[in-house]
């Protein structure tokens, strides 16, 4: 940034010399004046600002954009894909760790047990529309200060500082992937279970986010626990924070609650039947 | 105002209100009694008089809204699981509709698996490509980059040597013009006929010499060589 220091070192010296800011030393504002010139009289008649001869004055020009001859700028270019595949682009609407926090705080979410996608919809405020492609939230930034919750959380995508912040509280997060219509039983589970179908196994990820549901630094589902868990002193290394020992904690059990790859709801596997109103779970006899 | 008319008896709502407001209500109204046989009987069925269909009627009393069969919908499998789904047992559905059959998910949940570890060792090899074409590229590049001074210092010679072969011939050229000039003298013209005639005498003259002196050089450099070989020898 040197170059702004002479700039502003030049500015100084400029001010030290010149006269003070009178009306006559001021220019107006770019473009508040609009040029008077009338088509009349000597300034803006006789040739009306078109010149002498040639196609200037006989207004014969050459159209917008045409470069003489050769291919013009807006002919070079026959196809500029900006918008190539993106209806087809995984999104993950966000939700931010302030947002987080303050719905922690005002009890619309319970610490005292894993969250998940479900969690998070039911709380009412926050929509996921999987029908709109979007796969799941990801857990941004803002307010990663002032984050004091012990959670284990599961999103579908985490930066690397917000991982460390939950993890510097004590909690647990993971990244997961579901496919569409897991996305659909969770965002909405009573009016699946009304289908009255047994849960389905949770399909795995396509091969574009394979790479990033099996890395262990983003904490992936996939990855292997012991490279997780070595990730996870990396990272508080990283951040200068004492890792908080999980073990000790009273809420073991709660912070290391994961599911399986294949299962979508806490507490429930695939292949079972849930009835809401009976609530019972039927289940396929093993033969 | 409403008359109500009940079994025949009818009441007038208005006259008791007068009664309560009345500035004289220190008079005891006598109780309005109905005859009570009557009143058992007329109150016993509850009407309905809510002109609700009976499968709405069903539905917001939680039941489910068709017991038996009305269309062929009420018999399709996604139905019964529908109806199972919203109302439990009451449907009365046998929650073994809810199942696939065995084959059909054993074979959907194999195939993922055998995917996992494709994809994983697809993206390993793709990566493994990736880097190696970029590895490939660099190593070319570095090769290249050795023979680079060599390369320079051939184009530099391949100039000075053309331009000192063209400085050559063109001092040859004048050399010989020179000698002719002291021939003829300078009366006479370079363009003219015998000047010419004797520049032409002059180059080949010059270019025995040059052949001859090329031979030489030749033939010292094969002395050289064999009198080297004998030596070591």
């Amino acid at each position: 940034m040197a170059h702004l220091r002479e700039t502003s070192d030049k500015a100084l010296k400029l001010l030290r010399t010149l006269p003070r800011v009178q009306i006559g030393n001021l220019r107006p504002n770019p473009n508040s004046k609009q040029n008077d010139k009338r088509g009349r009289a000597q300034h803006g008649g006789d040739k009306h600002g078109a010149g002498n001869k040639g196609s200037g004055q006989r207004q014969n020009f050459m159209r917008l954009g045409y470069e003489t001859g050769n291919q013009p700028f807006y002919m070079r270019f026959p196809y500029e894909p900006y918008y190539k595949g993106h209806h087809m682009k995984r999104q993950y609407p966000p939700i931010s760790l302030l947002q987080l926090q303050v719905l922690i705080d005002t009890n619309r979410i319970d610490t005292s047990q894993p969250i998940d996608i479900s969690t998070l919809c039911n709380s009412g405020l926050l929509k996921l529309k999987p029908a709109e492609l979007e796969y799941g939230f990801q857990l941004t930034d803002d307010g990663l200060d002032n984050f004091k919750a012990k959670i284990n959380i599961e999103v579908q995508h985490a930066s690397e500082a917000v991982i460390a912040a939950v993890e510097k509280n004590g909690g647990v997060i993971r990244t997961s992937y579901y496919d569409p219509r897991s996305l659909h039983m969770l965002a909405n589970p009573q009016k699946w279970f009304q289908k009255g179908v047994p849960i389905p196994s949770r399909m795995l990820p396509p091969q574009d986010a394979v790479d990033y549901y099996t890395n262990p630094k983003n904490r992936g589902y996939l990855a292997n626990p012991e490279e997780i868990s070595k990730e996870r002193l990396v990272l508080a290394q990283k951040y200068g924070y004492e890792l908080p020992k999980i073990e000790n904690d009273s809420a073991y059990e709660m912070l290391t609650t994961t599911k399986d790859p294949r299962q979508i709801f806490y507490g429930l596997e695939p292949g079972w039947l849930i009835n809401i109103v009976d609530k019972t779970i039927i289940k396929r006899k093993l033969e | 105002m409403n008359l109500c008319k009940i079994n025949g008896v009818t009441r007038l709502p208005v006259l008791r209100s007068c009664m309560q407001f009345s500035s004289a209500a220190n008079t005891e109204v006598q109780p309005y009694e109905e005859d009570e046989g009557q009143e058992n009987t007329s109150y016993s069925q509850p009407v309905d008089k809510s002109g609700l269909q009976p499968q709405h009627k069903n539905v917001l009393l939680g039941k489910s809204p068709y017991q038996e069969a009305h269309s062929w919908i009420h018999l399709t499998e996604k139905y019964q699981r529908q109806a199972f789904g919203r109302y439990g047992a009451k449907s009365n559905v046998n929650p073994k509709i809810c199942f696939n059959s065995r084959g059909e998910t054993a074979q959907t949940e194999v195939m993922q698996l055998e995917t996992l570890l494709k994809m994983l060792e697809k993206s390993r090899s793709q990566k493994a490509e990736e880097l190696e074409k970029i590895n490939a590229r660099e190593d070319d590049i570095a090769k290249k980059m050795e023979k680079l001074k060599q390369w320079k210092a051939d184009l530099h010679a391949k100039i000075a040597k053309r331009e000192a072969d063209a400085a050559a011939a063109i001092k040859r050229k004048e050399r010989l013009v020179e000698e002719v000039r002291r021939h003829f003298g300078f009366k006479v013209d370079t363009r003219d006929e015998r000047f010419k005639e004797m520049l032409e005498q002059k180059e080949k003259e010059d270019k025995r010499k040059q052949k001859e002196a090329k031979r030489k050089a030749k033939e010292e450099k094969m002395m050289a060589k064999l009198v080297e070989k004998t030596s070591s020898s």
